[in-house]
């Protein structure tokens, strides 16, 4: 057990401490990169100052409300299309379109993420060929790249093949027996849904839903090439004060807030995962 | 009449089936299709639906361009590297986590998740201020390091799942006709449990062959890999270009996944994301 854990130490545990300190003002002086900084706030002992500069930016604001509107709407679309993709796979009638749906939604695991973004932006971009194919029916066209709706369609595209992987493992959990009682039984496919199939699968569900709202919360390539330029997802932002903007401090106490609100959801992620997994470790 | 009677039409809910699978696939496919024109085309002027003229005179200027050379010596040298680094850390506690019990396992069982449920960027970020203390920034074992976080589940647990479910008879049988326990390992063990440890190696190894944002937070400016060099060629390169380096970065994924696809059962993929 001992590399992994050092690993993780060294990779998580560490790195995340040292951010916690430097985002409190505490200023390594063995760091080059930390104390040549621009708008560095540096003291002895802890204080929130990085916080309240950051919390009173309107810049700030915005960009936090940019984050959650995606998250909110990716997390919701994408979790209800891997769910009808999922039962669709799992109890569809026809087995020849059952496979094909199988097939189409691994695809985009086999496509790097930021080449699933390029393709995006050549298909849905301005010019692109769904606006031509659209010409041709003469229907205007207004493209939702680089607006907050091309990050909410760059990551439900990335993100379906996991959510659906998921969701089908524990739908693979519940038995045709239990579903073809419930049939003769008479009940309808609603019926079948909100009393059997989703109280089975509450687990990879809290699963999904919580790795979604991580994975968007804290995405980079996504926002980046599909976003707006003003405001910035966090991620974004983080990268730009990292890089471009010279500023380590605040893209590190950026980092340190994103930890914050994901290890409020991460909470449920771990607890629901433990909880299905208890009785085998 | 409730509102769900066209459900229950045979024929209607056939024909609502196929245009909700036929949205879906061209909602999948209609971008990568763009983006496979696009490779092959030398001239696609609005509204076009299709290139006015074809060729490949954009593969000749990827093939020939300097730094498409140096991120593919960096790519090639780097996942290799991660994969095997990875299979050295995690491969033994992954056996041991299938067949031993030991104190505060369950701790790192947690550990080991909590480290899944954190941003992603913003753990990049820390790392990387952290790794300037150590020069690490720019160089090859910093990217090295910084991707090892995104394969220690996969490589832990998908390995996990495959020893947990070798039958422990088998082992006993060969213990008692008198093998080694080092024997039993590499003959028995390892063996039925190979197809688990396969597709965590390949999976791990296309993660970092794939991998864009821990190493342009990390390998910048030193180490370009060729997902990294895509971030400068979508924004300041004709169209053709970066479709070709798409497509040239797309391939190890296929062949890699098309060699091993009778591995690549949905249970495996799963297990890596939701512990065993």
């Amino acid at each position: 057990m001992m590399p992994p854990t050092a690993v993780l130490i060294f990779l998580v545990l560490l790195p995340a401490f040292e951010a916690l300190k430097f985002s409190l003002g505490i200023v390594p002086a063995d760091n080059v990169s930390y104390t040549s900084g621009l708008n560095l706030i540096s003291t002895q002992s802890p204080t929130f100052k990085v916080f309240e500069q950051l919390f009173a930016s309107p810049a700030f604001a915005q960009n936090i409300r940019l984050t959650l509107f995606v998250t909110f709407f990716s997390v919701l679309l994408l979790t209800a299309l891997a769910y009808l993709l999922a039962l669709y796979g799992r109890f569809g009638r026809g087995v020849r379109l059952r496979n094909v749906v199988r097939t189409l939604y691994l695809l985009p695991m086999f496509v790097p993420g930021i080449i699933a973004v390029y393709a995006l932006i050549t298909f849905y971009g301005d010019n692109g060929l769904l606006e031509a194919l659209l010409n041709v029916f003469h229907i205007s066209y207004q493209s939702p790249i680089r607006h907050e709706w091309g990050i909410v369609l760059g990551q439900v595209w990335t993100g379906i093949p996991f959510a659906v992987l998921l969701l089908s493992s524990g739908l693979d959990g519940i038995s045709e027996e239990q579903i073809e009682a419930a049939r003769d039984a008479g009940a309808s496919f609603w019926t079948l849904l909100t009393r059997i199939i989703l109280p089975l699968n509450v687990v990879p569900l809290l699963i999904v839903l919580t790795f979604t709202f991580i994975g968007v919360f804290g995405s980079f390539t996504v926002p980046y090439l599909l976003g707006p330029a003003a405001p910035q997802m966090l991620g974004v932002s983080m990268q730009m004060n990292f890089g471009a903007f010279r500023q380590p401090q605040v893209a590190v106490a950026l980092a340190v807030f994103s930890f914050a609100v994901c290890a409020l959801v991460g909470y449920i992620y771990v607890a629901a995962t433990t909880r299905q997994n208890r009785g085998r470790i | 009449m409730s509102l769900t009677w066209f459900w229950r039409s045979g024929p209607l809910r056939h024909a609502l089936t196929l245009i909700a699978v036929f949205a879906f696939g061209a909602f999948l496919l209609l971008p990568l299709w763009t983006l496979l024109l696009w490779a092959v085309a030398t001239r696609w002027n609005f509204p076009g639906i299709v290139p006015q003229e074809f060729g490949l005179k954009w593969w000749s200027w990827v093939f020939q361009n300097s730094d498409v050379g140096k991120s593919a010596f960096w790519s090639l040298t780097t996942a290799p590297t991660v994969t095997l680094v990875s299979a050295v850390i995690c491969l033994p506690a992954a056996y041991a986590f299938s067949r031993f019990e030991f104190p505060l396992k369950r701790l790192f069982y947690v550990a080991l998740l909590a480290s899944n449920a954190f941003p992603r960027i913003g753990l990049y970020i820390a790392i990387a201020a952290f790794f300037f203390q150590f020069g690490l920034i720019g160089t090859f074992w910093g990217v090295v390091l910084v991707q090892l976080i995104g394969t220690l589940v996969t490589m832990t647990w998908i390995p996990a799942a495959a020893f947990g479910a070798v039958p422990r008879e088998l082992e006993e049988a060969a213990r008692d006709a008198g093998a080694s326990p080092l024997r039993v390992f590499f003959s028995v063990t390892l063996p039925i449990a190979m197809p688990g440890v396969i597709v965590a190696l390949i999976l791990t190894f296309l993660g970092s062959l794939d991998e864009s944002q821990a190493t342009l937070v990390v390998g910048a400016p030193g180490i370009t890999t060729l997902p990294v060099l895509m971030y400068t060629l979508v924004d300041s390169y004709p169209e053709p270009v970066g479709a070709v380096f798409s497509v040239l970065l797309t391939i190890p994924s296929v062949l890699l996944l098309i060699v091993a696809r009778r591995y690549l059962l949905a249970g495996y993929l799963a297990a890596g994301f939701k512990g065993g």
